[in-house]
This record gives structure tokens, C-alpha cells and sequence, in this order.
């Protein structure tokens, strides 16, 4: 037959229909003798029930890690993970890191350099000098 | 296609884990992969092999209520409450972890492959009914084949357990591996119970959320839900084309369809005799510019208009577009039938 096809997939555009958070899972260390804990430990007595509730799509598990700073380490879709340490941090300190953690895509930081990035060619079309009524000098 | 039945005994096709009594409509559980409105004549007592251990504990990773992966699952792609975290964890058991049935997706696979692969059809057959049946073919898989729903499940943020054990958390796709060197159609399509691919169980497990979101949430819930999560998906229909002959193909199509016959005429060309040339080309049919192709020859220039015209063509999407199973929602529903196009061009 003249035309073939080529087998490709779709690409998906998070957000355009469904929305699913990026952020899969949460992991809190925290340390029952190190002073750097003390933030952490407030935090998960207080803070984390409700902070838990509000994100559910977040799998989040509470361990001790003896004898180290308090981390918090987040696990996302694509793979990455990201680990912040909080040590020294007041509990609503914590509470700022844990949101930002939630609030990113696993991607590496990278400066953004354009104004628009899509995957959509644009609307107006790219110069052609081929077309139009050309230019009279 | 067969409008799909309501399925009135979902209790048996959902049954849980170690459930005291075995339902006699085990005939749904036993119908072939072909489709599930086929209820067949069963024997009412399943073989000796079937029957489910009853342990008194449950191992984890049929233990639906102590995984947090699964509630963490099901809010990320908000399912509606009605929808039990038990039916998700079944989900994920793919037939090459578990012998019996009951306990695996293989029936909510054939129902979801139904619900997905009709959804699809029909949005495509809709949207572009001039399409050629390969290219309907391949962009059906290209939104609900096994690589585009494996990819899917993957952005949903499941993981697959190494070995199907019975102590790996309920939350992880359960399956087990073929043998390295075996090749993974023909093994596949011999016995689904011997093993699977990462990709063919990522996708059943896909096809079987959305059985289960048909099962338990309703009709116009899993259209939603297929708009949200596939149809938004981005596909360029246009990007499925692979020509050979354009220019002949175009002409038999204008022959076909009585037009003109089509003539390429130079639009605008530069640097003709110079390292890179530019040639700009409109295949007419009479007066009326069809298509239009540039190139760094005059041939490839010529082709690609070709290419572009039948595109044009091929790629017609009519204004008013009605699905049909808009009609299975309510019967009142004012239906316009979609354009049904003669076919494509034979050469």
C-alpha cells in the first residue's frame, strides 16, 4: 500500500486533562539524640498529620536514623529524588521544605532562559520570505 | 460493536481476597479472553486447584488495607470514594504472579482493553474519518497500545515489585519476569501464567484502573476519565504518515474524485545554482492550490506538495463531531452520525 504508518505513542501534557502530582513520596528521617533533630522531631508531632492529610497522593514514611542530621527526602515520578537536610530548622522552617519539596517536578534546576516552552508549533506561523507579498525595495 | 451490558453481578468479578464462600457466577471469572458479555454454562463448583487457601492472616502482598502506596495511588489519580482500594491492589496483580483468577486482573484486562480500545476508535474515527485504516490502526495504538498505557502507568507513579513474593507491598506491580533469551510475544501468547514483560503488565495494569473505574464509578465517569488521562495525551495524526509515490497516490485520488488532474507549478524559488537552493512548489487541480511543498531540489520540492495535499485530504476533520456513544448515556440524546468517507485511494 502508498502509505504506511510509523508507530509512535502519545506524549502526555500533565495537567492539560488530569493533573498528577509529581511528588510520589516522602521520606522523614529524624534522630532521638542529636540536637540538630529537635526542629524535625516538633515537626513531625505537630505538623506532619496535617500536612499528610492535605497531600494524599504523597506516600509518606516516618524513620529514625540514628546519629545523623534529619533529613528529608523526596521521591518522584520520573525517578529522581531530592534530599534536603534540615538540620537547626524550627519546625515551621521544615514545614517551608517539606511544601517546597512537594511543589517540584524531580527535574535538575535549570535556568529557564525563554519566555514560553510547548510542545504546540506557533500560532502565527515562522517568517517565510517565499510567501506574502514580498518586499519592494 | 456489541454496546457494552451492564454488569450486574460486580460483586463476583470484584470478590476479595480469602471471602468465605465461592459465588456459583464463577462462570464470569472462567469466560475467555474474548469478551466478557459472554457468560457461558459453567459447572457450579470450581476445580480442587482453585480453591483459595483461607489463611488466617493475609500475606502483605495481598493486603490491600496495609500498604500505603495503594490510598497514595488512588488519591493521585482521584478516584471517586466508591472505587475500594482493594479492587486497585487486584489490579496489580498480574496473571504470571498468581495461578487462580480471582486474585489477578486478567478479567478486568479484557474488559478495560475493551473500554479503552473502543474509546479511542471511536474518538479518531470521528475526528478524522478520511484517515487510512493503517494509520487509524497505528494511531489507536499510539493513545491505548501497550507502550502508550505502559508510559502511562509508569507517569502515574507505579512501581513494579523485582519477584511476585508474598511479602512485597501490596502498592507494587506484581509480576514475574520471562527467562532472558525468550522471546516475549510468543511466549506471552502461549501462556500469560509463565511470565510477562514489564511493559505488556505495566499496560494491563492501566487497562485493568480502568475497568475498575467503569465497575464502580459508572459509564460517563470512565469517558472522563479516558479524556483526562489518554485523549489529552498529545498525538500529531499528521507525524503517522509514511508515503511512498505521493504523486501518484494524489493523482489517482483527484481521478477518483473527479477533480483536475493535478499539475505542481513553481511558486517561488532561490539560489538555483548555488550550494543550497530553495524551491517552493503548489500542486494545483485547475485553478484551486491543493498543496504546497518546499525543497532543496525541484523533485523534493514536488513531493513534498504531494505529501502536504494528501495530508490535506486525509486528515479532514468535520466540524460537528458527535460521538456515538454520546447515545449510550441517554437515549434522547440528538445524534448527528458521523461522515463516512469511500475509502482510501487504491493505486
Amino acid at each position: 500500500m502508498p502509505v504506511t504508518p510509523l508507530r509512535l505513542i502519545s506524549k502526555s501534557q500533565n495537567g492539560v486533562g488530569a493533573f498528577v502530582l509529581q511528588c510520589k513520596r516522602m521520606e522523614f528521617n529524624y534522630c532521638d539524640w542529636a540536637g540538630s533533630s529537635k526542629g524535625m522531631n516538633s515537626f513531625l508531632k505537630h505538623h506532619l498529620p496535617k500536612f499528610a492529610k492535605a497531600n494524599p497522593q504523597i506516600e509518606i514514611t516516618v524513620s529514625p536514623r540514628p546519629h545523623k542530621h534529619p533529613i528529608i527526602r523526596g521521591e518522584y515520578i520520573n525517578g529522581r529524588e531530592k534530599v534536603i537536610c534540615v538540620r537547626n530548622l524550627e519546625h515551621n522552617q521544615i514545614l517551608q521544605k517539606a511544601e517546597l519539596l512537594r511543589n517540584s517536578s524531580g527535574l535538575k534546576l535549570r535556568r529557564v532562559t525563554k519566555p514560553v516552552s510547548s510542545m504546540n508549533e506557533s500560532v502565527r506561523g515562522i517568517f517565510s520570505p517565499f510567501h506574502g507579498t514580498g518586499y519592494a525595495i | 460493536m456489541k454496546r457494552i451490558r451492564n454488569l450486574t453481578s460486580v460483586n463476583s468479578l470484584l470478590r476479595p481476597v480469602a471471602a468465605p464462600a465461592i459465588n456459583a457466577s464463577l462462570s464470569l471469572l472462567h469466560s475467555s479472553a474474548s469478551t466478557v458479555a459472554s457468560a457461558a454454562a459453567i459447572p457450579e463448583t470450581p476445580s480442587p486447584e482453585l480453591q483459595p487457601q483461607l489463611l488466617s492472616t493475609l500475606p502483605p502482598s495481598r493486603n490491600a488495607l496495609a500498604s500505603a502506596k495503594l490510598p497514595a495511588l488512588h488519591a493521585r489519580l482521584n478516584l471517586h470514594p466508591n472505587y475500594p482500594i482493594q479492587t486497585l491492589a487486584r489490579a496489580l496483580v498480574d496473571p504470571s504472579a498468581d495461578k487462580n483468577p480471582r486474585f489477578t486482573n486478567q478479567n478486568l484486562t479484557t474488559l478495560g482493553n475493551t473500554l479503552t480500545g473502543y474509546y479511542a476508535a471511536e474518538y479518531l474515527m470521528v475526528t478524522y474519518p478520511r484517515l487510512p485504516t493503517e494509520v487509524l490502526y497505528a494511531a489507536v495504538s499510539a493513545y491505548v497500545g501497550n507502550k502508550a498505557l505502559a508510559s502511562l502507568g509508569r507517569e502515574w507513579g507505579i512501581e513494579s515489585a523485582f519477584e511476585p513474593t508474598a511479602d512485597v507491598d501490596a502498592g507494587l506491580l506484581q509480576f514475574s519476569r520471562l527467562a532472558p533469551g525468550v522471546d516475549p510475544k510468543a511466549a506471552l501468547h502461549r501462556d500469560p501464567h509463565a511470565g510477562s514483560t514489564l511493559e505488556h503488565a505495566m499496560a494491563n495494569l492501566v487497562r485493568s484502573v480502568f475497568a475498575g473505574v467503569y465497575l464502580h464509578e459508572g459509564l460517563s465517569a470512565t469517558k472522563q476519565f479516558f479524556r483526562q488521562h489518554v485523549l489529552s495525551r498529545k498525538l500529531d495524526v499528521d507525524k503517522l504518515f509514511d508515503f511512498t509515490q505521493p504523486t501518484r497516490e494524489l493523482s489517482r485520488l483527484c481521478a477518483r474524485e473527479g477533480f483536475e488532474p493535478p499539475v505542481a507549478r513553481l511558486l517561488a524559488e532561490t539560489g538555483r545554482h548555488s550550494r543550497h537552493p530553495v524551491f517552493v512548489v503548489g500542486v494545483y487541480s485547475g485553478s484551486e492550490l491543493m498543496g504546497e511543498g518546499h525543497g532543496g531540489s525541484l523533485d523534493e520540492a514536488r513531493i513534498r506538495a504531494a505529501v502536504n495535499a494528501l495530508k490535506g485530504w486525509y486528515l479532514y476533520s468535520p466540524p460537528e463531531k458527535d460521538l456515538p456513544s454520546k447515545t449510550e448515556e441517554s437515549r434522547d440524546a440528538k445524534f448527528k452520525p458521523a461522515y463516512i468517507d469511500p475509502g482510501e485511494v487504491i493505486v
